[in-house]
């Protein structure tokens, strides 16, 4: 009983900090379960997978509702974020662990590094009792607040924000847009490179099937800085998107038994139940001290998976 | 673009926009129960999930079984599968709402995701054989 107890505890954990950092779960799951828990690094990815279909799915039920994604964008690009979710699905049974531990620990180095290079928006004044959002108030990628229960929006993974600061003093680009790219395009902005953006998507989708990640640390980037969609649509459409990312690759790790029932239930409650919470906490906590403890913690993570892929 | 704002492609966009939002909270509410329910029947049972040996091996068909007979694996398989097959309803129901809205090319985009996620479930087929 304590063990599951424990579990819907990390789970809750991770919905926290990823809500209030603007992180995905899987980045914080696959090491729980894989460093504190002791699990299979693959069984750990496929728990991870299946918490970040609920976030997706519970994010991307706010952000259409709202009319914040963009539906047929993210429909076109999830072909293909799908695609490489299917390669590395399979790829994923293929390759040793040491390897997958090996391109985790790569990853969660990128991703401290870019939380620790990441600048604090000017702090706004918000009135007691006043119905601002974590967008508004925390990290430029993060979410909106939670409006009750699956309303709660859940975090998307991490941008470099100096990135996103150039793109903003940027010309536009220059290319004409194809007919197809321009029927994606929304109110305000024009879909630029959709070839780029697809092959993104690959690459997105292959990362998210090998590492149980939602693999929005390249999409939100990619839709942004290369094709021209807005941050908050990219941020909406790319969490939208990981839901079916995750879905390609999370039926082979059922089907080949690789998800515990047993794991994924209680932290697929705590993840739901944390970002539900984390979306309320937002306005209550310095982020910036947070950030700096998980920089820290995800630094630490980085050694020990470094240790577990070169098997000393 | 600001909340609420009109969808780019006309009403019937914004229509499906909110119905799909609409199956996905559903969905995502539904499949919280069932794991809910699984997650309580498990403390009640005393399963450990980290010590109750090999993985319980996925059986659809024993599901509903598993679930008249309280058996906290019968609610968490339902769950999860639940929360696997929510984004291929909304891939689904987006398509037959492009379709119905005489947008063809999004209608074939949403038949190719489906499509890739069929390959994905006969390729661990293979795999498993």
């Amino acid at each position: 009983m304590i063990a599951g107890l424990i579990l819907l505890g990390g789970g809750a954990a991770a919905g926290v900090f990823g809500s209030l950092l603007g992180l995905g779960g899987g980045i914080l799951i696959v090491p729980m379960l894989t460093l504190g828990f002791g699990l299979p690094l693959r069984e750990a990815v496929a728990v991870s997978l299946v918490s970040v279909i609920v976030t997706s799915s519970a994010s991307a039920a706010v952000y259409l509702q709202r009319h914040v994604a963009n539906l047929r964008l993210g429909m076109t690009l999830e072909l293909f974020s799908a695609i490489g979710a299917l390669v590395g699905g399979l790829v994923a049974f293929m390759i040793a662990e040491r390897v997958l531990a090996g391109l985790f620990a790569a990853l969660i180095t990128w991703v401290a590094i870019s939380m620790a290079r990441r600048k604090d928006p000017p702090k706004a004044p918000v009135a007691a009792g006043a119905p601002a959002t974590a967008t508004e108030t925390a990290t430029p990628n993060a979410t909106h607040a939670a409006d009750g229960g699956a309303q709660a929006v859940f975090a998307a993974e991490p941008v470099d924000p100096e990135l996103v600061h150039l793109i903003d003093v940027a010309p536009a680009p220059a290319i004409a847009a194809q007919s197809f790219a321009a029927a994606l395009s929304g109110p305000g902005y024009r879909v630029h490179r959709l070839p780029a953006g697809m092959l993104g998507s690959v690459f997105a989708g292959l990362n998210s099937a090998l590492l149980g990640v939602g693999g929005g640390i390249i999409k939100v980037p990619v839709m942004h800085l290369v094709m021209g969609v807005p941050l908050r649509t990219s941020t909406a459409t790319s969490n939208m998107m990981m839901g079916i990312t995750a879905t390609a690759s999370a039926v082979i790790y059922l089907l080949r038994d690789e998800i515990d029932p047993f794991v994924a239930g209680p932290i697929c409650l705590g993840v739901f139940i944390g970002a539900s919470a984390g979306s309320r906490l937002a306005h209550r906590v310095d982020v910036r001290i947070l950030r700096w403890l998980f920089v820290v913690v995800l630094g630490y993570t980085a050694i020990q998976m470094a240790i577990r892929a070169l098997g000393l | 673009m600001s909340a609420g704002a009109r969808a780019p492609h006309g009403d019937a966009a914004f229509a499906l926009e909110t119905a799909v939002g609409r199956l996905l909270v559903v969905g995502t509410w539904l499949a919280m129960v069932l794991v809910l329910a699984g997650v309580v029947l498990m403390l009640l049972t005393g399963v450990d999930p980290l010590a109750h040996g090999a993985i319980p091996g996925f059986d659809a068909a024993r599901i509903p079984a598993d679930i008249l007979a309280l058996r906290p694996e019968g609610f968490l398989w339902a769950g999860i599968v639940l929360i696997i097959g929510l984004p291929i309803g909304r891939v689904f129901v987006a398509g037959v709402g492009f379709l119905a809205a005489g947008d063809r090319r999004l209608g074939l985009v949403s038949l190719l995701v489906l499509l890739v996620v069929l390959v994905s479930v006969i390729a661990a087929l293979g795999l498993e054989g």
